[in-house]
């Protein structure tokens, strides 16, 4: 640069006199880093071009509480990674006055806060698992609408997760006939049978009825439907139980009445269901299995029901009382695992899980070098060094400055 | 080879070392009120009281603010030469008409969408048959 100026200073002729210059006025390195970053910036236009076209294509898109993404963790996150990139600059200032002590100290703080990013970052991320939100089927429960489809894998992991309630001496995952005979020599809890997969006969309608009727333990729906009466007898409800046991009864009576094709009738009977039994019987029933098959029984039978409005099974409809955060079975049963209806949300897991992904591995790789960069000595010779990793650690904030609007805001 | 480079550029610098530090603070600090400015923007007065297009753009002002200050401060562009325009000038093209040259084919697609592909397709939970589970006076992107 101060040779091409002189170039210039020295001639009164009036044209140009070029001088050669080798390269850039900036070291290798540095003009690399450049190249470099401007690919980058390239790779990540590509990747937030795509989530942007998507998303503003896409029929419908999640809230953020649906998904469980948590904006003042994002705006956390943003402010950490900008404070790396100011404990970058001030080692970069460090090393060129030679203090490389200083210096040292200044790249650790952005390594610790670096990790404390990736740090959080894992943790959404365990957050996101542990409701089923993952990039891709299968282990995705993420469904787009209410349709048969999800009816059907609903109704797949009911019976699943009725295998895996079965009470304490039953195999945990028996053939059906097996657990049917051991249960009933058990004695204390109905037989898990086939009989969801069964058309109820009329006549076998009323025996269950009636069964119902009686002095019954909530999970009438467990009965044989072949007509013998379970040979084992459920022991007694206490009262407050029995009168919930009841009013679900007779909830479950208007479900099952084929007369009643008013739909309001039938969601008024699964809200019902749902606020009667589902979350008082957490309080009131001390034994754990009977409100697992409880659940999963009745839930079966609202989701057998053409009628019912699958709705209100899976997915986090109804408020609860903690904070406003809405949950649903899958929070009041963690062991359910039912797939749920999030529409759009499998797009959103993909391109989240995609634009955080890569740029957590960039994360990744800028810590590595910090890592190794702690081992040397950081003085005046090693200016150059601090800036090109500082180029990329400030590129690698650019991206999540973009990042955080992109996904958490909007 | 880059020694010859160095120096001055490292005298220059230790010159103005006063000057860099006091200017990195006050770009920290903008940083910072701009990453708050922008997450308060989600909050619920702005929610009710901007309309979504606009939340959005100043959503995206302030996230090119500060990527511009983080480029021309930290990354040091503000005193480079030339060459910056070279580097940086193609690539934001590229990234602009990359994204725009999607949006007929991916971001229009719905206008293609024919009637069993919207029977299929996924639709607002606010629209669902059965009623909706959001609170109605949280505001519902499309």
């Amino acid at each position: 640069m101060t040779a091409a100026d002189h170039a210039h200073d020295d001639h009164g002729h009036g044209h140009l006199q070029l001088q050669y210059q080798p390269a850039l006025p900036i070291s290798s390195g540095k003009l690399c880093m450049w190249l470099f970053l401007s690919t980058e910036i390239m790779f990540f236009a590509a990747l937030i071009g795509t989530y942007i076209v998507l998303r503003f294509g896409a029929p419908t898109w999640p809230e953020p509480h649906d998904v469980h993404l948590s904006e003042p963790i994002g705006a956390f996150n943003t402010f950490v990674l900008i404070m790396s990139s100011v404990s970058i600059v001030l080692a970069l200032e460090a090393a060129k006055l030679n203090k490389s002590g200083q210096a040292k100290m200044w790249i650790l703080a952005t390594f610790v806060l670096g990790s404390i990013f990736l740090g959080i970052k894992g943790y959404e991320y365990t957050a996101k698992f542990a409701h089923g939100i993952y990039p891709q089927r299968p282990r995705s429960s993420i469904y787009e609408r209410y349709d048969a489809v999800y009816r059907s894998a609903l109704r797949l992991r009911l019976v699943d997760a009725r295998t895996e309630v079965l009470p304490a001496g039953a195999a945990a995952k028996p053939d059906e006939k097996k657990a049917e005979a051991e249960a009933k020599t058990a004695g204390e809890f109905p037989a898990v049978t086939q009989v969801v997969f069964l058309q109820d006969k009329p006549e076998e309608k009323k025996a269950e009825e009636k069964k119902a009727e009686a002095p019954a333990t909530v999970p009438a729906a467990t009965a044989p439907a072949t007509g013998t009466a379970p040979a084992a007898v459920a022991p007694a409800l206490p009262p407050a139980l029995q009168k919930v046991a009841d009013s679900v009864n007779a909830s479950l009576k208007k479900l099952d009445d084929p007369t009643a094709d008013h739909p309001k009738l039938t969601r008024e009977a699964v809200q019902t269901i749902r606020t009667e039994l589902l979350f008082p019987i957490k309080e009131l029933s001390p034994n754990a299995d009977l409100r697992a098959q409880t659940a999963v029984d009745l839930l079966l039978k609202v989701v057998d029901n053409p009628q019912s409005d699958i709705k209100v099974v899976a997915n986090e409809v109804l408020p609860s009382q903690s904070a406003g955060h809405v949950e649903g079975l899958n929070d009041e049963y963690p062991w359910l695992q039912l797939p749920f209806v999030i529409p759009g949300g499998n797009m959103w897991a993909s391109t989240y899980f995609l634009l955080t992904g890569f740029h957590a591995i960039h994360v990744i790789v800028g810590l590595l070098v910090f890592f190794l960069m702690l081992f040397a000595t950081l003085d005046i010779r090693r200016t150059l060094l601090i800036e090109n990793i500082g180029l990329y650690w400030h590129f690698v904030d650019l991206v999540w400055i973009f990042l955080f609007p992109l996904l958490y805001l909007f | 080879m880059s020694d010859s480079h160095h120096s001055p550029a490292a005298g220059a610098h230790h010159e103005e070392h006063h000057d860099q530090t006091r200017t990195y603070i006050l770009v920290t600090v903008a940083l910072c009120v701009l990453t708050s400015g922008s997450f308060l923007t989600y909050s619920e007065t702005f929610r009710e009281s901007v309309p979504l297009q606009a939340r959005w753009l100043f959503m995206m002002a302030i996230a090119v603010t500060k990527a511009t200050l983080v480029m021309l401060f930290f990354m040091h562009l503000k005193w480079e030469a030339v060459w910056k325009y070279v580097l940086t000038i193609p690539s934001i093209i590229m990234a602009i008409f990359l994204m725009l040259a999607l949006v007929p084919d991916v971001g229009m697609r719905q206008r293609r969408y024919s009637e069993e592909r919207w029977k299929n397709a996924a639709i607002p939970e606010a629209e669902a048959e059965y009623g909706s589970g959001h609170d109605p006076a949280v505001p519902h992107h499309e």
